[in-house]
């Protein structure tokens, strides 16, 4: 049965909410007043939807959503009408306030089990993975992508186009103008490296083993400069018999292919 | 004129006084108590156990009470508290308290919380405090009487900002900020961290002290704070030598903020209950935190 199939039981719906005619939403769904769900917006099981919220364009919510008061989700640009496309996985939390952009021509999605505080912004196009956590007033800007367990503080940015790797830790105020490698804790504004996130490794069942390697590839990649990748220390990393130590290397591989990052 | 229907939904079981004004599109959940005189402009949403004093002005896309950000919450009936006499400007959050942070966030009295600020779990935000906009303050926050808080500051969690204190527009907050002080970072500089670089005058002259005790507390926090190399034998001295009033209040606060972690004292009290939480709690949830958390 597809999640959005209309069963025996009806959504619990306020009357002062205004659902368009056409917007699918699954048996379970609860929508508090004076929110507004567009007539292309797809609700699956378990999603709730609180007070005064905007869901519109084309997007899909998936299961065990919430969304908080204010949120805007499928937001068009700037002074555009025409919303895109937005798909936004299970299990996530959008916080008051928080706005995702749908973009025209590009997709936004959002995974799994992220939580998106209040005053997020996701731009148009944005690709985030499961399981991230980005504190209040984070941007996340058009286009950009954003690894699994990637966690962001306050006012941090992620500029259009660039990306931040998995397990990644931006801190407050920081600005990703360039990639952020994968493993990372990346400060300032542009941003420099200034070590392994090893508590978010830690906590993600990291072995101790893997988190040392990392931290020994770091120590030759980044010592002392914050953000200087040599190619030839890179491309002898991509045979390093540690997986995690080959994934950082491919990644950086990419980001020197690519021409970011100069 | 034409009367038009007012569309605002307000729980049946919500206490909500007489005199108090609640506009259009506004949402007051269930357990919610607001006093006489409280203006709930536009679009405010009011849920959880929050309890509104009287005479507040709470502005269009406030969201009062919802669910902390806070993963350890496990969605106890946990308490916000906002008293008399603030002023909440547009989008301000505020959440209510979690289980291990002590139960209770509070907004004390005659407060302004400028526009989008906000306010997370078991924080106490005392009385007569500037926030301006967009301010962050994380979790477990203490802001002393007629502290200032510049615009897009963001204070990290457990950090306590002394009375009078004031924090210069975007610091980065990572440690406590001394009573009477002006902190803020230097142009934007990322490898010089935000510290105190001078005295807040409008501070020390809306503290109203003596004559001789500002003399006294002005030379303790040039002398301070003008190196703050061996900051620790320069206190003690201060002790020693029998200093009291806002001299002494200021070396306890010192004291205390370099025993603690990163210069975080209230990160001792992480997963126990402060102090404040015996101070504001009512009587009955007392003898719950008593027991939850040591």
């Amino acid at each position: 049965m597809s999640p959005f199939e209309v069963g025996e039981k009806m959504p619990d719906i306020s009357p002062l909410a205004v659902v368009e005619t056409g917007a699918k939403l699954a048996e379970d769904v609860r929508i508090g007043p004076f929110s507004y769900i567009g007539e292309q917006a797809e609700l699956a099981a378990g999603c709730v939807v609180d007070n005064s919220v905007t869901i519109a364009g084309k997007t899909s919510l998936g299961e065990n959503s919430h969304v908080y008061p204010m949120a805007v989700i499928g937001a068009a640009g700037q002074g555009q009408t025409d919303h895109g496309r937005c798909i936004i996985g299970e299990a996530n939390t959008i916080r008051e306030h928080a706005t995702v952009y749908c973009g025209k021509g590009r997709t936004t999605r959002i995974g799994n089990n992220n939580l998106i505080m209040i005053g997020c912004v996701i731009g148009a196009g944005a690709s985030i993975a499961d399981h991230g956590i980005f504190d209040n007033c984070s941007h996340i800007g058009p286009g950009a992508k954003v690894g699994n367990y990637v966690r962001m503080s306050g006012f941090a940015t992620v500029c259009p186009d660039k990306a931040v790797g998995d397990y990644a830790f931006v801190t407050g105020y920081a600005s990703v103008d360039r990639d952020a490698p994968p493993y990372s804790r990346v400060q300032g504004s542009p941003i420099r490296v200034r070590g392994v996130n090893t508590t978010n490794l830690k906590r993600c069942g990291f072995e101790d083993e893997d988190i040392r390697a990392i931290k020994g590839a770091f120590r030759e990649l980044f010592n002392g400069s914050g953000y200087m990748v040599d190619k030839d220390v890179v491309s002898r990393m991509l045979s390093d018999p540690n997986p995690c130590v080959q994934r950082l290397a491919e990644s950086l591989r990419g980001e020197l292919a690519g021409g970011v990052g100069k | 004129m034409t009367q038009v229907k007012v569309l605002r939904e307000i729980d049946p079981s919500a206490r909500v006084s007489p005199e108090a004004k609640i506009g259009p599109f506004c949402v007051v959940g269930p357990h919610v108590t607001i006093g006489p005189g409280t203006t709930l402009v536009r679009r405010v949403c009011v849920s959880g156990h929050t309890k509104i004093g009287s005479n507040n002005v709470i502005d269009e896309g406030c969201v009062l009470g919802a669910r902390p950000q806070d993963l350890k919450y496990k969605g106890h009936p946990t308490l916000l508290l906002i008293g008399h006499r603030n002023r909440l400007g547009r989008a301000v959050t505020a959440h209510i308290g979690t289980e291990p942070g002590g139960f209770l966030t509070r907004i004390g009295n005659g407060n302004v919380l400028s526009d989008r600020a906000h306010v997370a779990h078991d924080c106490y935000v005392d009385n007569d405090t500037r926030i301006g906009r967009d301010v962050l303050l994380a979790g477990h926050i203490r802001v002393h009487d007629g502290a200032v808080i510049g615009d897009l500051v963001g204070v990290q969690h457990f950090v306590t900002i002394g009375r009078h204190a004031r924090i210069g527009p975007g610091t980065p907050v990572r440690r406590d900020v001394p009573p009477f002080t002006d902190f803020y970072s230097k142009n934007y500089d990322w490898d010089e961290p935000p510290a105190v670089r001078g005295v807040h005058q409008y501070g020390i002259a809306a503290a109203r002290l003596d004559k001789e005790e500002e003399k006294e507390l002005r030379r303790a926090l040039s002398e301070l704070f003008e190196d703050e190399t061996a900051l620790q034998t320069k206190i003690e001295q201060l002790v020693n030598m029998g200093v009291e009033g806002a001299v002494a209040e200021l070396c306890q606060f010192v004291q205390r903020s370099l025993q603690g972690v990163f210069g975080r004292h209230r990160e001792l009290a992480r997963g126990k209950a402060p102090p404040e939480a015996e101070l504001y709690l009512p009587p009955e949830l007392k003898t719950v935190v008593r027991e939850s958390i040591p």
